[in-house]
């Protein structure tokens, strides 16, 4: 398999289907990155694409010394920043409750999804960027200009109360304990 | 938990567990992990953890390339395209000044050479590469004799590795640690079994822990056991090439066996200092073939030719394909 810096290389040479395929590659990661953060599937389509077209007009300017994949998400954080502080500006920032809404949503996602909101910013943000984009320790350091400590040890603080968090939760709502826990058929992070 | 009774930290486990450990920490921890129920029971904690969170899965609309990127990208390659087109012009008017310049840097060129020529002629190591030569031969040995088990272990899932027999090196060559009931055999080779060009094939701090199925602890095992030999004993490259090619001729060393194959699945080896423990992968051995045969290497295939033995003494073509998980069940970052 072409490796991903390669396809950007070729990219950078003039080939369209070597930006197909890293499009192809990395749509539904992207997709989920805005998903999951945003909780609003129209933005994060939008932002998913304004990080292929910000990798277009970008494309000169890139050097294979970071991975694409962080490269990528170094562009798609930038991008959610400035929606984030759009949305502070906004109304929208009522619509988009803290507490996540019960739009049809499996009950377990929403159990998940509350007790992310319960962490830190900060902390719930490596969190995310390990679990679902599953970047290295140093990639996150980089990514969000932290020491690399400090992101060992505010994942390590995140985990646990993630951890007592859900163990809280399925005391009161057995149900959702149930299906916990299962293997899941696939993982989908970068890829 | 307390830190006097664990020889590692709370964190360091969790950091095992995310393979961010360096292999000699990893390879303590993992160690470590095999002894103590309480350790083992946080670990299931924190790939609880982990499991929990896969739930959240965000369903992407199946959509191709919107009409807006792909306005831009072509607006962006037509742009390319026509940049490449004046750039023979403005080649030609710099010509004539790149001589000059050629000339120059020609002067600048030798200059440097020579300074360098002078400043290293009395050193004898290679200078291309951070491993020269052969470290003393402690230090490619394990300290620990089960850490040695243990990571050769986790090269596969422990219903495997559990009855497999497990090799460990000793100042002799490899030794065996544990009988095995299955055929298979875990162990962890050390740099030398990198192709013999490899800048990396003196680097102490490489330890790969792999489990050969039968075929493979047959026909492929051998090729270690000697190679170690042949390094123990001190021979040169060139010594240790002739000797393999030598092996091969006269059916010393034997020919890959239909099905041989092995399992490197362990989040604690050290490949080598670029991939460090890379992905999850099988690999599968065969006489020479030709990649093709295999889609090996193209676009969107998952499988690539190992160069492990390509250009080298051995006989044998290696393909590896990665896989999802670790050899703990726990999903693995994707290639």
């Amino acid at each position: 398999m072409i490796s991903d810096e390669a396809l950007m290389l070729e990219f950078q040479g003039g080939s369209r289907a070597a930006f197909e395929e890293l499009f192809a590659r990395y749509r539904k990661p992207l997709y989920g990155f805005f998903g999951r953060r945003l909780n609003n599937r129209e933005r994060a389509e939008d932002l998913a694409q304004e990080t292929f077209l910000a990798v277009i007009r970008a494309a000169s300017r890139y050097e294979p010394r970071a991975l694409v994949r962080t490269y990528l998400l170094g562009i798609a954080l930038k991008l959610l920043a400035a929606e984030r502080r759009k949305l502070l500006t906004s109304s929208t920032l009522k619509q988009s409750a803290r507490e996540p809404q019960a739009d049809g949503t499996p009950e377990r996602v929403l159990w998940v999804r509350q007790a992310m909101e319960k962490l830190d910013a900060p902390e719930r943000e490596i969190l995310m960027l390990r679990e679902y984009e599953q970047l290295s320790y140093s990639d996150i350091a980089e990514l969000l200009r932290i020491p690399l400590n400090t992101v060992r040890s505010r994942l390590f603080r995140s985990r646990l109360a993630l951890k007592s968090y859900l163990e809280s939760e399925a005391k009161t709502n057995p149900a959702l304990r149930a299906g916990a826990g299962q293997p899941h058929p696939e993982r989908r992070g970068m890829q | 938990m307390s830190t006097n009774r664990h020889p590692i930290e709370q964190e360091e486990l969790m950091a095992y567990l995310d393979g961010e450990l360096p292999p000699h920490q990893a390879a303590e921890a993992l160690s470590h992990l095999e002894l103590c129920p309480e350790c083992r029971t946080l670990a299931a904690d924190f790939r609880g953890v982990s499991q929990e969170l896969l739930a959240w899965e965000v369903e992407s609309p199946e959509v191709g390339i919107p009409l807006e990127i792909n306005a831009a990208l072509g607006e962006h390659l037509q742009k390319q395209e026509a940049a490449k087109v004046s750039s023979p012009r403005l080649e030609n008017r710099v010509m004539t000044s790149r001589w000059v310049w050629a000339g120059a840097l020609a002067i600048v060129c030798v200059a440097v050479l020579l300074k360098l020529t002078l400043t290293s002629r009395n050193r004898n190591e290679d200078r291309s590469t951070a491993y020269p030569s052969m470290a003393s031969i402690e230090q490619y040995l394990m300290p620990d004799r089960n850490a040695e088990i243990a990571l050769a272990r986790s090269a596969s899932p422990e219903a495997i590795s559990s009855d497999a027999k497990i090799l460990i090196l000793g100042w002799r060559g490899y030794e065996t640690a544990i009988e095995g009931k299955n055929g298979f055999v875990c162990m962890v080779e050390r740099s030398w079994m990198s192709p013999f060009n490899s800048a990396e094939f003196w680097n102490p701090k490489v330890h790969v822990p792999l489990c050969f199925n039968p075929a493979a602890a047959r026909s492929i095992l051998p090729l270690t056991i000697k190679r170690t030999e042949m390094v123990l004993a001190g021979l040169s490259k060139a010594q240790m090439i002739d000797s393999i090619k030598a092996g091969f001729d006269n059916k010393e060393l034997p020919a890959p066996e239909l099905g041989a194959m092995c399992y490197m699945m362990s989040r604690a080896g050290h490949l080598n200092d670029t991939v460090g423990h890379y992905v999850p992968h099988l690999m599968f051995y065969f006489p020479l073939t030709d990649k093709s045969s295999w889609g090996a290497d193209l676009r969107d295939s998952p499988v690539t030719l190992n160069p492990q033995f390509r250009d080298g003494p051995e006989p044998i073509t290696e393909f590896v394909i990665p896989v999802g998980k670790w050899s703990d069940g726990t999903a693995a970052p994707v290639m």
